[in-house]
């Protein structure tokens, strides 16, 4: 536990030494701030509209017309940014042969992959908490449901957890760091997206089942405030089966 | 110590390692010398667990490197030939860093002590991306060290670095050669070899050519070039004809290459009396062993 938290720690620090992780941090923030503003604004819109309007209408619900939109926007800013952040963790560590350190280190292989996973998770979580103030500002200008932010925060963790899972299994395949981006933003986008092939299968079974694995119908769920055991356990798998491939795959190092 | 046991490495189709067999005893250093290609990376880089073998098997202190990976990994310290470095740390934290992965218990006081061993000490603060090569050659011996292995494996600690340089790390190895550590140095500086090791594996196309102490290859046949301004039509023989001498080579006109039973140099100068004698000069044994082992088919010794 002493070295995964050891490399992790290290591989967070990296980060901060290296511009490609300010240039991220930077680019999440100024676009988060950006959804954040105009998807405000346009509620606010709505909502003068509504109350300007002779016949009323329906009541807006922050929680519904704000919070959840947000957040999806968030999770598709993340699916941009995560391949940068994962790029590197291994891809950079074979090119400058760092990686020679660990493999010779008296550590096992799931010490590493995890290491290197929680290094890259924390940055997750750094920026994550850079977007604090956002929920403060909705608190100050409305009264959003604690639960539903809390519940929106995990579902993008989570899936933000799926994303580096992802990426690391990319970087632990090559040594360069742009192929590494491609092919992982390549492969997230195709589970974003699998979904929308469930409408041009025929057999009802075969759309469950791609509806399942695609991460934007999960996505919906948990931001709706609703937490399902479904959703956790398809996150838990997602996570876990690209870790172990990354497992596997840096094993093979050693028989190559 | 070291038991290497025919060790064969291929990757797909080519051999690059063959039939590797050696051992090592405690407090050794056994210098592994072969040309660039012959096969001295992939066997350490097996003997410290990053590299499975296709057969054989190696064993560090009796313990088998491919089935307690971590016991072994624990008794070795190893230098690639490219330090393995975090060019954006700091050379204490990135050594500290090093210990916590080795498993030291105070990894601060490790890396404090490894870095005045390699005499970084003042400079533990600086960012391994500002340093020299020579120094990051240090940060990356002092990788190996921090957790006071027993076995100490260097791969070309040397290569890449201007003379002074050269000469520190060559004197900072003496240090660590004198403290009862088994060492493996792979080169293809024979000086080096001849500077630290008592013993010499030479390595060519994936097999062990030789395994011999220095001392031993010293008493060989010891080669002596001989350049005169003017020489005369039989000077070969006449040469030849000195008492000791095996062979004799004529590499230009005025320019030979005598082989003989230990040092002839006196014999020869006197032979050579009238013809302008420019230089005289022996070639270490090493050296001549190493050329003809690794020349050619590198056919077994």
């Amino acid at each position: 536990m002493k070295t995964i938290l050891a490399i992790a720690n290290r591989e967070l620090r990296g980060y901060f030494a290296n511009p490609v992780g300010w240039v991220v941090l930077c680019i999440f923030l100024v676009l988060s701030g950006f959804f954040f503003a105009s998807l405000l604004s346009f509620y606010n819109l709505q909502a003068t509209e509504i109350a300007m309007s002779p016949y009323g209408g329906p009541e807006l619900n922050i929680d519904e017309y704000f919070v959840a939109p947000f957040f999806g926007n968030l999770a598709v800013v993340l699916l941009f940014m995560c391949p940068a952040i994962t790029m590197r963790v291994f891809a950079e560590d074979r090119r400058s042969r760092s990686l020679e350190l660990l493999l010779t280190s008296p550590i096992s292989t799931a010490e590493i992959v995890l290491g290197k996973y929680l290094g890259a998770m924390g940055f997750i979580g750094v920026m994550l908490a850079s977007t604090a103030h956002f929920p403060i500002i909705l608190y100050w200008l409305a009264d959003p449901d604690p639960g539903v932010l809390l519940s929106s925060y995990l579902s993008v963790g989570l899936m933000s957890g799926s994303f580096v899972a992802v990426g690391v299994l990319t970087s632990a395949f090559t040594e360069n760091q742009v192929v590494a981006l491609l092919a992982s933003f390549g492969l997230l986008l195709l589970f974003w997206v699998i979904s929308w092939a469930d409408a041009a299968s025929s057999s009802s079974t075969m759309g469950e089942v791609l509806s399942y694995i695609s991460m934007l119908s999960h996505l919906d769920q948990l931001s709706k405030g609703l937490i399902h055991s479904r959703d956790l356990v398809y996150y838990a798998t997602f996570i876990g089966l690209f870790l172990f491939g990354t497992h596997q795959r840096v094993e093979a190092y050693r028989w190559r | 110590m070291l038991q290497v046991e025919n060790l064969t490495k291929r990757y797909g189709a080519t051999t690059a390692v063959r039939d590797v067999s050696f051992t090592v005893a405690r407090g050794e250093v056994v210098g592994f010398l072969g040309p660039n290609g012959a096969g001295k990376t992939t066997t350490m880089r097996i003997l410290t667990g990053s590299l499975g073998a296709s057969e054989g098997r190696a064993l560090v202190d009796g313990l088998d490197v491919f089935e307690k990976p971590r016991e072994v990994k624990r008794k070795i310290g190893y230098l690639p030939e490219v330090p393995p470095l975090y060019s954006s740390m700091v050379i204490r934290d990135y050594v500290a860093y090093a210990a916590t992965l080795k498993g030291v218990a105070d990894p601060m006081g490790a890396a404090d002590r490894s870095l005045s061993k390699v005499g970084l000490h003042d400079v533990g603060h600086r960012i391994i991306d500002h340093l020299s090569k020579g120094y990051r050659q240090r940060v990356g011996l002092a990788q190996a060290l921090v957790h006071d292995p027993e076995v100490l494996i260097l791969d070309e600690p040397t290569s890449g670095l201007d003379p002074a340089q050269r000469v520190e790390i060559r004197e900072l190895l003496k240090t660590l050669a004198s403290e009862d550590r088994t060492i493996i140095l792979s080169t293809h500086v024979l000086a080096e070899v001849e500077a630290l090791a008592q013993r010499v594996i030479i390595i060519n196309r994936g097999q062990v050519v030789a395994q011999r102490s220095l001392a031993e290859l010293g008493s060989d046949t010891d080669a002596v070039s001989l350049t005169v301004a003017s020489a005369p039509e039989d000077a070969a023989a006449i040469l030849g004809a000195v008492e000791g001498v095996v062979g004799v080579e004529v590499m230009s006109r005025g320019r030979f290459q005598v082989r003989c039973e230990g040092d002839r140099r006196a014999a020869l100068a006197r032979a050579a009396v009238g013809w302008g004698l420019l230089e005289l000069s022996t070639e270490g044994g090493l050296e001549m062993h190493y050329l003809r082992l690794t020349s050619g088919d590198g056919g077994a010794a």
